[in-house]
């Protein structure tokens, strides 16, 4: 396990970070040093927040690390989008602040869940999904947490094959934090 | 937990009614009532826990000034015991001679009587609400809190100890004694009492210890409380920090410590104090909990508390101005926006949707846009 002094999570929303949160702190990633930057409650505009953030970490991220142990996580919905057209949008962020793609060495992980956070942890929690539909949130944001638990401790072994391709692809992300 | 405050004819707080959930930040323009809020919960706390009378607690000066009426109402709605207490406070006041009594004072359960202090007699009914007896009230005392324990008003006593369990505090870190005379089971406001406060606390071992563990996490180098007797009742409070090269560690007095790191120590116990807590859930209010300590350390006691408190393990009412604490808040809908204008009444709103367009809530809140 990588020992991060800071490890950044941008999100657009609180149960996003519940979930980042507690996915890395079960991982063994020190609470103390997560760092969180949620958007602002509003009307649909998390997505927006997470995107206009992101250059700047980036940013950040690559004029201290080589000082620091830090790393990024990104999460941000994909909603009616394909996870490569967000992909492609962050990357476009990116172009027009003059910045580089996302390098191979550098621990900026993007978790995109398709359609929504809460279409991952409805099948997390044993229910059968898609990627269309939109999934009721939580009544506690911290309701998830069993589920994210057994995630996070199974995290070397391969996901089902009925999982969400979003979350597979996620867990292939996990190499470049973890 | 506090579902419901309701107050008026209280300082500016008129007719003010504020719904409360597990974690909520009160903000506003100074002098806007926030702490006037707090003032309220503490007033009553201290009537009904503490024997306190109401003249002491709600001294006619707390008036509205331009409100005529010389009545002054408090509610508490509180779910809990598996039921809903509603508790209810008439306070009539005769600014002439200077006196303030009790006009009414009510606790339903489930909307049936528990107790009921009317024209100067009070009612007490058993936990089956039948009635039992009727005595002659003092109207300047709780007639709750001037019950004692029995078998059959276990639902009273247990609104009682609940509302014991309300910490009220503006902690500043420069008043807290550094020694301590006895035990003492409630935080006093301004936390001077840390340290008594502490020596009730540190008898639950499994709590202490993973106090001690979280503040190692937080203050670097320390290790560890050691209490040091002053005299035969006295206790001074030594901190121990870590030295270098495996030398022995080394002492400081309570009040050698920064303002910043007092602060800390002070909240993380009150953290793990209430989450320790079993049968009653503890009420945290505290008023500017951003102050004096470094931006590092406030996110991470306030994931802390967030969690805490959304897993019902303890209820926080926060008051803030800090732009880190608002942040990170408002990012759930846990907001109260209080607003008056000179000599009006306050006016409380739940803070809904505010960003459309990526600025930080705190920015917001600078420009007078939250809300707008």
């Amino acid at each position: 396990m990588r020992n991060y002094t800071q490890l950044v999570i941008l999100c657009e929303d609180r149960q996003q970070e519940v979930f980042a949160r507690h996915f890395l702190v079960t991982c063994g990633i020190n609470r103390r040093r997560i760092r969180s930057l949620v958007a602002p409650r509003g009307l649909g505009s998390g997505e927006q927040y997470v995107r206009q953030h992101y250059p700047a970490e980036v940013r950040t991220y690559r004029a201290k690390r080589h000082h620091l142990q830090i790393a990024l996580v990104v999460l941000i919905d994909a909603d009616t989008h394909r996870v490569t057209e967000r992909l492609q949008q962050l990357e476009e962020e990116l172009q027009h602040a003059d910045l580089q793609k996302r390098g191979n060495g550098e621990q900026i992980g993007l978790f995109i869940p398709k359609r929504n956070i809460e279409t991952w942890i409805h099948y997390l929690q044993g229910e059968t999904v898609n990627e269309i539909e939109t999934y009721a949130k939580l009544t506690r944001e911290g309701d998830c947490k069993p589920a994210v638990a057994k995630l996070a401790k199974n995290r070397r072994q391969p996901l089902p094959q009925d999982a969400p391709n979003a979350l597979q692809r996620a867990c292939s992300e996990l190499s470049r934090i973890l | 937990m506090l579902k419901r405050i309701y107050v008026d004819n209280y300082k500016s707080l008129v007719n003010v009614e504020v719904p409360i959930q597990e974690i909520n930040l009160f903000l506003g323009e100074n002098g806007s009532g926030k702490s006037a809020l707090f003032e309220v919960l503490k007033g009553l706390q201290d009537f009904v826990c503490n024997s306190k009378r109401i003249k002491e607690v709600f001294p006619t000066e707390r008036l509205t000034r331009w409100q005529d009426s010389q009545f002054q109402t408090f509610e508490l709605e509180i779910t809990g015991n598996e039921g809903q207490y509603k508790y209810r406070l008439v306070v009539e006041h005769n600014p002439d001679m200077d006196k303030a009594s009790v006009k009414h004072e009510q606790l339903l359960f489930d909307g049936n009587p528990l107790i009921e202090l009317e024209t100067n007699e009070v009612h007490l009914f058993r936990d089956d609400f039948s009635a039992g007896p009727t005595y002659p009230a003092d109207w300047t005392l709780s007639a709750v809190g001037a019950i004692p324990p029995r078998k059959d008003n276990t639902r009273l006593t247990w609104f009682r100890e609940y509302l014991k369990r309300f910490v009220i505090v503006q902690i500043n870190p420069s008043m807290m004694h550094s020694e301590s005379p006895r035990e003492t089971s409630a935080p006093t406001i301004h936390f001077e009492n840390y340290i008594s406060w502490y020596r009730y606390i540190s008898q639950d071992q499994g709590m202490t210890m993973q106090l001690i563990a979280a503040l190692q996490a937080v203050l670097p180098g320390f290790e560890h409380f050691k209490f040091e007797a002053v005299g035969e009742k006295h206790r001074l409070l030594k901190v121990y920090f870590q030295s270098e090269d495996d030398a022995p560690a080394v002492a400081y007095a309570f009040d050698e410590l920064s303002d910043g790191q007092r602060m800390l120590i002070a909240l993380y116990s009150l953290l793990y104090a209430a989450r320790a807590e079993q049968k009653y859930t503890y009420t945290l209010c505290i008023d500017e909990p951003g102050n004096f300590i470094s931006l590092s350390e406030i996110q991470p006691w306030l994931v802390e508390l967030y969690e805490s408190c959304t897993e019902h393990q303890m209820q926080a009412l926060l008051i803030s101005h800090h732009p880190e604490l608002i942040n990170y808040l408002l990012a759930s809908p846990v907001g109260y926006w209080f607003e008056r204008e000179s000599n009006r009444p306050t006016r409380v709103r739940r803070i809904t949707a505010q960003s459309e367009g990526g600025l930080p809530s705190a920015e917001l809140v600078a420009r007078g846009w939250l809300n707008a």
